[in-house]
């Protein structure tokens, strides 16, 4: 368990706590996949965002040094042992990187896990809804194979249910963040748990969180986080120290995954929509004016004063859209600033000046 | 229609130009040979041929607007629906060589940097951005688009790339997404999503181009695109002649036209007439490097502002670059366009690209051509800025020298930003290799 208000399980308890039980482990990357469909095999989604601080060394046999941490990371955690929990290996497709490091697991890596990928459309047309509904089907069939088992539509839909629930209540603890009496850290702790709990233990969690009793009225300086993951996690610290509230965030590992429950009865279709009908991300194909106008409109709501992109280098899919992002967001009256991380390197001290220096300007 | 611009088209694109072109053609078939002679054969006869060719298509862009609908496409756009349109199509990764070429790529791509885009992005792109920023080009003026059409056959980058582009110039953008083949086949309803949006394209590109869609010219497009892909196939097959009568460094020049001009009928009478001259060099003995010694693939992109001294430091040796996996790549799929099958050959040619498939399946494209070519050696070009062509490399060179004991190289740079070329590194990166391969 880890420190705070609320009792959230740890990564490795949670793990073992499942094989335990008889449970699968898949071992997924970022960002966008079906849940539920995993969960409909006995395999628990554990999610692989880098991890920050791994040996470097591994991945660059296989890696040049232009290729983002995340994917370098990965690599290296595999290597080391990290991933050896795991039953199965997912990697959704995202940008170039994940889709290379897909390719070379496949190809020469060659884990003793069976690789998945999986193809995330760039569009919301009917085509690219019928195409993921078809990706999630042939995953559906992988996993049959590797496991032996099956799912009927019935058990599917019910996972699909579960998940719902656990993304509804994830939503209402981001709506609800500057009432709730969560530091920025504890706050991320919380949401951050949906990248491996059971979405029913999940839910369990949120609910505690959302009945806590409410925070005093707030004087840190309200600010949006955007980017692709907040680590090393220090540095929801030092915004704290430094005086800022993260009130909402447009980060991929939460804010761009908050997917609204499905309409069809479909049980891959039903799937395939919750990823497609998520908020706006590069990743997944939107323009670069919806993302503006989410964010506007997320300041706006929240009264955020201003952004803090913090982007991992060499990701392509963020630095596209950074200028226009930046300079859209500065016309609305919305100021930001960017960081770039790696995540095998501590939070410098020229990143935390500038945010420091950012947080001057905007207070 | 205002007649001014469809005037000032014909004038200059059929009547000045050419002549111009022509009088520029013939002064370039006088002028002295600009590379080294000693090592290297002399300029393929129809050099200059391909310039005018090449610079007619930009001179036909140039006085587009207002008189053509233009559409900017990545290179593995499928051509053959916007040329049977009538659409004029700028390739906006051949601007950005011609830029590195004419070694003008920094100083334009400098103008996206200014205007913050980061370093790390594709030096195609960024040159692109720069241009449309800045108006800078080599090629006299780029025509504003009408339409942008990307497919993200060749990488993601071109998704986030052209909706930067479609901020920029507010015109709609067509994007085709072809799921990446990571196995030995492209799945079925991968197949299927691929030729559903290219039906759900016409409409849109129809309504812009203001025509409809005429489905026998788009057969004879579709059949005058296999035909140059095929002679364009011919000619870099003929390399496996000993001694190969052209090099890769000719072939990232003479393959403009199969880019940017297939579709067009003289493309296939250019081809006809480079595979004519080929042939004539092949029964003469003529090898594009004098004292062929040693021949080797080439991965990955050109470094194209470095053509000319890669070519000639290597010449020198006697090493001759004879294939490479990029330039095949406008070949290999020749053989998949059907045209009495237009719509379904065509979903499948534009999945299968070499950069939409695998890194296990280029190791397979490198030992097929070390076998076919009868190669020494292999140079893996670790672009900085194309991750898609790069991820893959260090396991391929890799299994290349240990399954077949093949020397291979792995060369850092970039393919358009000369900034992180660090010459007294690659020449002594090469040096090492060309002794490890006794020349
Ligand atoms: S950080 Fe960016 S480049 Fe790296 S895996 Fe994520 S989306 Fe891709
Ligand atoms: S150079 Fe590479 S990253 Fe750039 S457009 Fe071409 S394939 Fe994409």
């Amino acid at each position: 368990m880890e420190p705070g208000p609320l009792p959230i399980p740890t990564r490795t308890a949670t793990i073992r706590a499942w094989k335990e039980r008889g449970g699968r482990i898949a071992a997924v990357l970022p960002i966008h996949y079906p849940r539920a469909l995993l969960r409909a095999f006995g395999l628990l989604p554990v999610e692989v965002w880098g991890p920050p601080q791994v040996n470097a060394a591994y991945s660059a046999a296989h890696l040049q040094p232009y290729v983002c941490s995340i994917v370098g990371n990965a690599l290296s955690f595999l290597h080391s042992g990290g991933l050896d929990v795991a039953d199965v290996i997912v990697v959704p497709h995202a940008c170039d990187s994940l889709q290379g490091l897909g390719s070379i697991l496949l190809d020469f890596v060659r884990p003793r896990q069976p690789v998945f990928p999986f193809y995330i459309p760039r569009g919301r047309r009917e085509s690219d809804l019928e195409f993921l509904a078809d990706e999630c089907r042939a995953l559906y069939r992988g996993l049959a194979e590797v496991t032996g088992r099956s799912s009927s539509d019935d058990e599917l839909m019910e996972c699909i249910r579960r998940e719902e629930e656990a993304d509804a209540l994830l939503a209402e603890l981001h709506r609800r963040r500057p009432a709730l009496p969560l530091s920025n850290r504890a706050f991320y702790h919380l949401v951050r748990a949906r990248e491996y709990l059971p979405a029913e233990t999940f839910t369990d969690l949120a609910r505690a969180a959302l009945d806590l009793p409410p925070a005093d009225p707030d004087d840190g300086v309200p600010i949006l986080l955007s980017g692709i993951v907040p680590e090393p996690m220090a540095l929801l610290d030092s915004l704290s120290e430094m005086g800022a509230t993260v009130v909402a965030d447009d980060l991929a590992c939460c804010g761009r995954r908050l997917y609204p429950p499905g309409t069809t009865d479909d049980p891959f279709r039903r799937m395939a929509e919750r990823i497609l009908n998520g908020p706006p991300d590069c990743t997944r194909g939107n323009s670069i004016a919806e993302r503006l106008q989410h964010l506007i409109g997320m300041a706006r709501r929240t009264g955020a004063r201003g952004v803090v992109f913090y982007d991992v280098k060499f990701c392509e899919p963020e630095l596209f859209d950074l200028p226009l992002l930046r300079k859209g967001l500065q016309e609305a009256g919305v100021p930001s600033v960017t960081i770039e991380v790696d995540l095998n390197e501590p939070l410098s001290h020229q990143a935390l000046t500038r945010i420091e220096a950012f947080l001057e300007m905007v207070r | 229609m205002n007649p001014i611009p469809a005037l000032r088209y014909h004038w200059n694109v059929h009547v000045l130009g050419p002549a111009v072109l022509r009088i520029q053609r013939w002064q370039a078939q006088r002028r002295p040979p600009r590379w080294d002679t000693r090592y290297l054969a002399p300029p393929l006869r129809i050099a200059p041929r391909t310039k005018e060719l090449v610079a007619r298509h930009w001179l036909a862009g140039r006085y587009a607007d207002g008189y053509r609908k233009v559409a900017w496409v990545t290179s593995g756009a499928p051509v053959e629906l916007l040329k049977a349109l009538g659409f004029y199509v700028l390739y906006p990764e051949n601007h950005g060589a011609i830029c590195g070429t004419a070694r003008v790529a920094v100083e334009i791509m400098s103008e996206a940097e200014n205007a913050g885009y980061s370093r790390d992005l594709c030096s195609y792109a960024r040159t692109d951005i720069g241009a449309a920023l800045s108006g800078k080009t080599p090629v006299g003026r780029l025509p504003k688009p009408d339409l942008l059409f990307a497919c993200t056959n060749i990488c993601q980058t071109v998704l986030f790339w052209y909706r930067v582009l479609a901020e920029y110039f507010r015109v709609p953008l067509i994007v085709m997404d072809t799921p990446f083949v990571y196995g030995e086949e492209a799945t079925e309803h991968a197949v299927r999503y691929v030729r559903r949006q290219l039906e759900e394209a016409v409409p849109v590109l129809e309504r812009i181009a203001g025509k409809q869609l005429d489905e026998r010219k788009l057969r004879e497009v579709g059949l005058v695109s296999k035909r140059a892909s095929e002679l364009w196939l011919e000619i870099l097959q003929r390399c496996r002649h000993r001694p190969a009568p052209i090099s890769v460094f000719d072939q990232f020049i003479q393959m403009a036209p199969i880019v940017e001009m297939r579709g067009d009928p003289e493309t296939v009478d250019f081809y006809a007439a480079l595979l004519k001259e080929v042939d004539e060099r092949i029964a003469k003995g003529i090898g594009a490097v004098k004292n062929e010694k040693k021949r080797l693939l080439w991965d990955n992109l050109p470094i194209w502002y470095r053509l000319r001294y890669l070519s000639e430091f290597l010449a020198r040796h006697g090493v001759a670059v004879v294939v490479s996996t990029y330039t095949n790549a406008w070949g290999e799929l020749a053989p998949l366009i059907n045209p009495d099958d237009l719509w379904d050959s065509m979903a499948r040619t534009y999945i299968y690209p070499i950069l939409n498939r695998g890194t296990g399946h280029k190791l397979a494209t490198m030992r097929r051509m070390v076998e076919e070519y009868g190669l020494d050696g292999a140079i893996l070009h670790s672009d900085r800025s194309c991750k898609p062509y790069s991820i893959g490399q260090i396991d391929q060179r890799d299994r290349l020298i240990r399954e077949l004991g093949v020397p291979a190289l792995l060369l850092e740079a970039d393919h358009n930003d000369e900034r992180v070329f660090a010459e007294e590194q690659v020449a002594n990166r090469l040096a090492a290799f060309l002794e490890m391969l006794g020349v």
